[in-house]
This record gives structure tokens, C-alpha cells and sequence, in this order.
């Protein structure tokens, strides 16, 4: 896991969480770039889990493996999920989706973090 | 019905269920598998939870007027848990040596665990489908 990749994902995902809430309270569907963001979101997550894929094969691990590999698995596929949920509303109420799937991510790069450093 | 309870804020509160029943549902799991002698009831507790959150979730997404009903038993039997759970956890931390989703009123999880049901009961009550006069 590299500290500085986690820190630009927990910027990302708060960053979208913040867009998505203006969203939802100025009552707008989810925009081009909301969604542009939550794929470069995505991209750089799966960056993220290559990285801690081939540390974890390599032999450096988290105490607590399998909890690592849950919340890693969980943080790669909420996103894709949320954005596919969210966008199926075309209101406000899509926003809010992106908003809760947005501090979710956040959380979960912060436990990622909390596990990996034990 | 019209997939009315998954529409709107419906939607909003599905996928906030689904959060609370993928992450309690991973906790009971873990906690039950690795040590559940260590913490009997604050385990099964978990896993009441969980059960709890995946079958309001499901109810929410289905958005049939069976699964309404579903829903606010779910939603009801998760208000009772969390009000029990979280009073008891206060009142008698030796029996909770391990948190659930519950304990301290859904503390450890910003209190959402709290407010959620209350959500929950309040859009199912707005989505009682109307007899037709």
C-alpha cells in the first residue's frame, strides 16, 4: 500500500462526496464530470489494489490478511456498484446515492490504511 | 405496487442498507469464525444484525407490497435491536467485552445505525399503497 496513493483516493472520494451532496441539496442529477471523477476514483483504487496485491504475494502483509482482502475487494467493487445504482434515478436522490457511495470509500481507504499499518 | 420504495429516496435508503448489511454481515462473520467463545452473545448479536440489514435490503429492493410488509418488520425488529442493544451495551458493558453494529446506540458507526430505521419507518409509512374508492 503506498501512504501517498491512499491520500489522493481519500482526497478523490471525499472531493466526489462534497460535488455529490451540492448535487443532491440543489436538487440536480449526478453531472459528466461527477462521473468522470468517479472513474478516475476507480482507476487509481485499482491501482491501489494491484499495488497492495503484489505486496501482499511478495510477502509483506497486514497482520490481519483476510480482513485486509475483504475490505480490499469491498472498495474496488463499491464504487462501480454505487454509480450504477445512483444513476438509475435521474434526481436528486441519485446524488445522494453517489454521496453515501463516496464517504463509504472514504472510510474504507482509512480502515485499509488502519489495517495494513496494524 | 409500482417500485415505488426503491425510487427517490428509496433509493438513497437501499443503498445505505446494503452498506449496513455487506459491513455487519462481514463483521459477524469474522468475529464468529475467529474467536466466538471470547464474546458469545455480542457475536450472535452481530449476526441478528446482519440477518436484519441483508432481509431489509432485499425487501427494499424487491418493492412489492409482500415485501413491504417484510420490510417494516425488518425495519421494526432493527429499531427494537438497536434501542435494546444500545441500552444494554451502557448498562452492562461486561456482557458486550465486543462491540456489535448496536452497541452504544450504533456509536461506533456515526449513529447511523440509530437514525437509519427511523428513516426506514417513516418512508415505509409514506409508501402505504392507497385503496382504490
Amino acid at each position: 500500500m503506498l501512504a501517498p496513493l491512499a491520500l489522493l483516493l481519500a482526497a478523490l472520494s471525499l472531493a466526489l462526496a462534497v460535488w455529490s451532496l451540492v448535487g443532491a441539496l440543489r436538487a440536480a442529477r449526478p453531472s459528466g464530470g461527477q462521473l468522470l471523477l468517479a472513474a478516475v476514483l476507480e482507476a487509481a483504487i485499482l491501482v491501489q489494489a494491484v499495488i497492495a496485491t503484489a505486496l501482499v504475494v511478495g510477502g509483506t502483509r497486514p497482520l490481519s490478511t483476510a480482513t485486509f482482502a475483504g475490505y480490499l475487494l469491498t472498495i474496488v467493487v463499491l464504487l462501480p456498484a454505487g454509480v450504477f445504482w445512483g444513476l438509475a434515478d435521474r434526481s436528486r436522490w441519485g446524488n445522494g446515492v453517489l454521496a453515501v457511495t463516496a464517504v463509504t470509500t472514504a472510510v474504507l481507504v482509512l480502515r485499509l490504511e488502519q489495517i495494513w499499518n496494524g | 405496487m409500482r417500485p415505488a420504495l426503491r425510487s427517490g429516496p428509496g433509493r438513497l435508503l437501499v443503498a445505505v442498507y446494503a452498506v449496513f448489511a455487506l459491513s455487519a454481515s462481514a463483521r459477524a462473520l469474522v468475529q464468529i469464525a475467529t474467536d466466538f467463545s471470547a464474546a458469545p452473545l455480542a457475536y450472535l448479536l452481530s449476526a441478528l444484525a446482519a440477518a436484519v440489514y441483508v432481509v431489509a435490503t432485499v425487501a427494499l429492493v424487491r418493492s412489492s407490497e409482500r415485501s413491504r410488509r417484510v420490510a417494516l418488520v425488518s425495519v421494526t425488529v432493527e429499531l427494537v435491536g438497536v434501542l435494546t442493544v444500545g441500552l444494554l451495551s451502557v448498562e452492562d458493558p461486561v456482557a458486550f467485552p465486543d462491540a456489535t453494529v448496536w452497541s452504544g446506540f450504533g456509536a461506533g458507526y456515526g449513529y447511523v445505525p440509530l437514525v437509519l430505521p427511523v428513516l426506514g419507518l417513516w418512508w415505509l409509512r409514506s409508501q402505504r399503497p392507497r385503496r382504490a374508492v
